[in-house]
């Protein structure tokens, strides 16, 4: 429970941070650390709009979505602090309750029955399908190295053996952080910000979702983004530090991330759409030079 | 038993003697006569152990006896419930045919349903050579005989010639397949190819076995006649042919896989190798297409291809001797024949609700159908969803099964093998995205959104008794995957059973994560409710209103802006381009036309696999055949003296001494 704890401590800041640094790299002082939550508190407080075109799939699709990442958070484990639901092959679980959030929210999109949403959920499709792939030969790869087939038993003897475990511990954790760039939508496969509905690809599906909907979709949209994020960090954080300090270093590393993150949104621009197929493609075979050194590590070779 | 089993077959002759409105009555009686003797032997089987039932009816090969096992039990059991499904479906779907159909076809149709259903119970308890490919013809002729339901279309009729064809030469491998096996060990059977396998290299009569059974299962590129039978079929029987008829190829194979004995390691790396490209090439294809239903025809091929992945698997296992690998992939591949035939058989019936209401099966002329046609969309939803292998149905449940199989093994397997399972997960999950791809715009775009196209009246909700079937297959749906724990040791049961492999813990660890899914399966449905009570309660509190679409500030949006099929399938077009053929047709703009005239745009896909493997060589003989025509001149002289030029030729090669 303790990893479920971290994280919703973790969401607490998260986009405030990104925020923040994108505010202060502008130039301006930028709003409180807290403000993203107020909007969605505010938000959780409204009415709804429902568009007239839509039927029951919209309505279910905000709690379909905010559940799976909800129930996705159960899995995700800190060191040796057991994840509530542990067991052979539970990232594929992990995998699939997301792949249930997206099919929901794409279908939500095309629901509304317009040109734009219909375009943001193409590419969602299109750019998830491509990068599940580099998720599975990443846990793959790092299920050959440990000889362990869950996460948990996976992050606690990732550490066994130090220049092994921190050759993959940091190609792991860098292709974890992209994934978790391209799932949440963010630079430089998609800009949350731009005003332009075409060149969209998150935003643009939710945006006939309003009040309720819109802020649990929020929250979730936070959740995932630290989800992915802490098992970046599971990667790199040394086994053998005392429990407090490992916490301490988890939930710095998040903010470093989310640092990084409002760092990389306001010094670098979107990709070209035809070229978020490539960045994504790339990053898969960054995987799949992990899962090469694996089997070097395993004199498979 | 066997005698009810034995009058239900012979009273479908009844069914030419009855009035029309009738028929239906006297097969769905039959059809239960056939049901419930063959459900208390599968039922018994897999309580207990194989047993021997004598047909009573002799042939020069001796009595004809029902050898049923476990696997033979568990397919039972899955055409039993499908067949019932279908048959119950087509008591609405034929409904409007009645008065247009003369009493003949109709007779014939609901006869030859019920044959398909026997012959079917009898393909997968034959264990006699004879008496199995006697069977398998029955199989194919009655599945032949529903597919042209509508044969005064030309093209159905084409389409079922096709299909018979293509099912004469899977008859005619499998008989090549047996009789070789005869001739070495004298005994035409089961028995003696896996004798045969025991005493010669297994490869080439494997191959030829599964060429044979694979043109029933649709492996790529023996798929050529499935996109074609299936739509043309009624959807009853598309929905019982994609499956349950297909899945006796698996049986096939299963059969024949549980005898070979050498050779495993290439063996399993020509199955798993089709495999995947059955399942990569078959969802790739399914994306593309406009027709709802030939887009489950190709998802069929890919579904077979998770089955051939998972056989590939297992074979691997045995030929590494890894048996958790080995359990976990046939368990994998056994258990998706199930949950495939549930959701596509769902599918299929929903896609015929869909005619039924629409007339359409077209992507492009459909949407919205989810407002008027509430709950055939909430059964297509799940059908999409499970097919997906997307948690919490059953679909996840067997690939997970291929999966934990797969991933166990990565640490300690040699080389080779870790490649292969590498290729395999890289290729389940890319068919897994690929799967989400395709139904989000199957179902997105044939039923939400607004209607592609300018309709005077708003389609209808099916007759209650054509979604019965949905509620049934649904309910096994979700059975599956809220009691996953259950359904994988049953499955891992009958795979130890079928290898005679001494009980193992494999089930019990199986049994251990499979419960774990199933209860976050639970998890996920009680939260989505009570996060939707939840919702419910706040927007009692506040005002919900009802609005137009956000234009993004244009108002005068029309149901022509919305995404369309094609466009949807776009950003894959270009990944597709080796296997499909994909053209737009369309006539440009002239340079100086002022006044635009009426213009059309459409896209065609050609499937280039069956191009380049079937086409070309009937192609080249086709064209090369007319020049043979010179000989028929028409003159009795001319063809005079063909025989005598024969005589001569058989006057000179016996001079010769070469005869």
């Amino acid at each position: 429970m303790l990893s479920l704890l971290l994280i919703f401590v973790a969401a607490i800041y998260f986009p405030g941070v990104i925020v923040k640094v994108k505010a202060i790299f502008a130039g301006r002082k930028g709003p409180g650390i807290l403000q993203p939550w107020y909007d969605i508190f505010r938000l959780l407080k409204k009415g709804s709009v429902y568009s007239s075109s839509s039927s029951f799939v919209f309505q279910i699709a905000a709690p379909i979505y905010f559940t799976t990442v909800l129930v996705a958070a159960l899995f995700i484990p800190f060191e040796e602090s057991i994840a509530l639901f542990s067991f052979t092959g539970d990232f594929v679980l992990f995998a699939y309750l997301l792949g249930l959030g997206r099919f929901v929210i794409i279908l939500s999109a095309l629901d509304v029955s317009s040109g734009f949403e219909g375009m943001g959920a193409n590419r969602e499709a299109f750019y998830s399908m491509l990068m599940e792939p580099a998720f599975f030969i990443l846990m793959g790869s790092l299920a050959m190295f440990t000889g362990y087939t869950s996460f948990h038993d996976i992050f606690a003897n990732l550490h066994y053996n130090s220049y092994f475990s921190a050759i993959i511990g940091i190609i792991a954790s860098y292709v974890l952080a992209n994934i978790t760039l391209v799932e949440t939508s963010r630079l430089p496969v998609d800009d949350p910000l731009t005003h332009l509905e075409l060149t969209m690809v998150h935003e643009v599906m939710v945006l006939d979702h309003s009040g309720f909907d819109l802020g649990i979709i929020k929250i979730a949209n936070n959740i995932k983004f630290v989800l992915f994020s802490t098992l970046s960090a599971n990667c790199v954080i040394p086994q053998a530090l005392d429990l407090w300090i490992r916490i301490v270093m988890l939930l710095v590393i998040q903010a470093a991330f989310a640092a990084g993150i409002g760092w990389l949104e306001s010094f670098r621009a979107r990709n070209k759409m035809a070229m978020n197929a490539q960045y994504i493609l790339s990053i898969n075979a960054v995987a799949l030079i992990l899962i090469f050194v694996a089997m070097i590590i395993k004199n498979k070779i | 038993m066997i005698l009810l089993f034995k009058i239900a077959l012979l009273f479908t002759f009844g069914m030419f003697f009855i009035p029309k409105n009738q028929k239906y009555l006297l097969a769905l009686a039959l059809q239960i006569m056939l049901i419930v003797p063959s459900t208390v032997w599968a039922l018994d089987v897999l309580n207990n152990k194989t047993i021997i039932i004598d047909l009573g009816i002799t042939t020069w090969s001796g009595s004809i006896q029902l050898t049923i096992d476990s696997l033979s039990a568990y397919f039972m059991l899955i055409i039993n419930l499908i067949c019932l499904c279908g048959l119950i479906y087509a008591s609405g779907y034929l409904k409007p045919y009645l008065p247009k159909k003369r009493s003949v076809f109709i007779s014939l149709h609901l006869f030859s349903f019920i044959w398909l259903h026997g012959a079917m119970l009898l393909v997968v308890s034959m264990r006699d050579g004879i008496a199995f490919l006697l069977a398998w013809e029955l199989m194919s002729l009655f599945s032949f005989v529903l597919v042209i339901f509508e044969a005064q279309k030309e093209s159905t009729l084409k389409t079922g010639i096709n299909y018979l064809l293509q099912m004469h030469l899977s008859f005619a491998l499998i008989m090549l397949g047996f009789l070789i096996a005869e001739n070495q060990t004298g005994d035409l059977s089961f028995a003696g190819v896996g004798e045969f396998f025991s005493r010669n290299p297994n490869t080439p009569l494997f191959l030829v076995f599964l060429a044979g059974f694979g043109i029933k299962a649709g492996f790529i590129p023996f798929h050529t006649w499935l996109p074609r039978a299936h739509p043309a079929a009624p959807s009853h029987v598309s929905g019982v042919m994609s499956g349950i008829m297909i899945k006796m190829g698996i049986y096939g194979i299963f059969r024949i896989t549980s005898m070979i004995q050498s050779d495993l390691m290439t063996i399993g790396i020509i199955v798993l190798a089709i495999g995947i490209v059955s399942g990569l090439l078959g969802v790739v294809m399914a994306i593309l297409q406009h027709d709802l239903k030939k887009l489950l025809a190709y998802h069929s091929i890919e579904n077979i291809g998770i089955i051939g992945m998972g056989i590939g698997m297992g074979i691997l296992g045995k030929a590494s001797g890894d048996h958790y690998l080995m359990v976990f992939g046939f368990a994998g591949a056994l258990l998706h024949n199930l949950n495939h035939a549930l959701f596509k058989s769902l599918l299929f019936f929903t896609a015929g609700n869909v005619y039924y209401a629409t007339h359409h099966v077209n992507m492009d002329k459909l949407g919205g159908l989810a407002k008027g046609m509430r709950y055939t969309s909430y059964a297509f939803l799940i059908g999409a969803l499970a097919i997906s292998g997307i948690p919490p149905f059953n679909g996840f449940i067997s690939e997970y099964l291929i999966y934990s199989g797969v991933i166990n093994q990565l640490s300690n397997s040699v080389f080779i093998i870790s490649i292969l399972s590498i290729a395999c997960i890289l290729s389940l999950v890319l068919i897994g995205g690929l799967c989400v791809y395709c139904f989000t715009k199957a179902f997105g775009i044939s039923f939400l959104g607004t209607r592609r196209q300018e309709s005077f009246s708003e389609p209808k909700e099916v007759p209650k008794i054509m979604l019965l079937p949905a509620v049934i297959q649904v309910s096994f749906i979700l059975a599956i995957g809220l009691m996953p724990a259950f359904f994988g040791e049953g499955a891992i049961n009958i795979v130890q059973d079928l290898l005679h492999m001494p009980s193992s813990d494999f089930a019990a660890s199986a049994v251990q994560s499979l419960t774990v899914v199933g209860h976050v399966n639970m998890l996920l449905i009680v939260l989505i409710v009570l996060i939707m009570l939840l919702r419910a309660w706040q927007q009692s509190q506040v005002k919900i209103a009802a609005g137009p679409t956000w234009g993004c500030g244009y108002t005068a949006g029309d149901f022509r802006h919305q995404y369309t099929p094609t466009s949807y399938a776009d950003s894959l077009r270009e990944l597709a381009n080796p296997v499909i053929d994909y053209k737009k047709v369309y006539t440009p703009f002239p340079e100086k036309e002022i006044f635009p005239q009426h213009k059309e745009f459409h896209t065609e896909s050609k499937d280039l696999v069956e191009e380049k493997t079937v086409l070309s060589w009937v192609h080249l003989i086709v064209n090369h055949l007319p020049k043979a025509g010179i000989a028929q001149s028409g003159l009795i002289n001319d063809y005079l003296l063909y025989p005598m030029l024969f005589l001569i030729l058989i006057g000179f090669l016996i001079a010769l001494n070469i005869l």
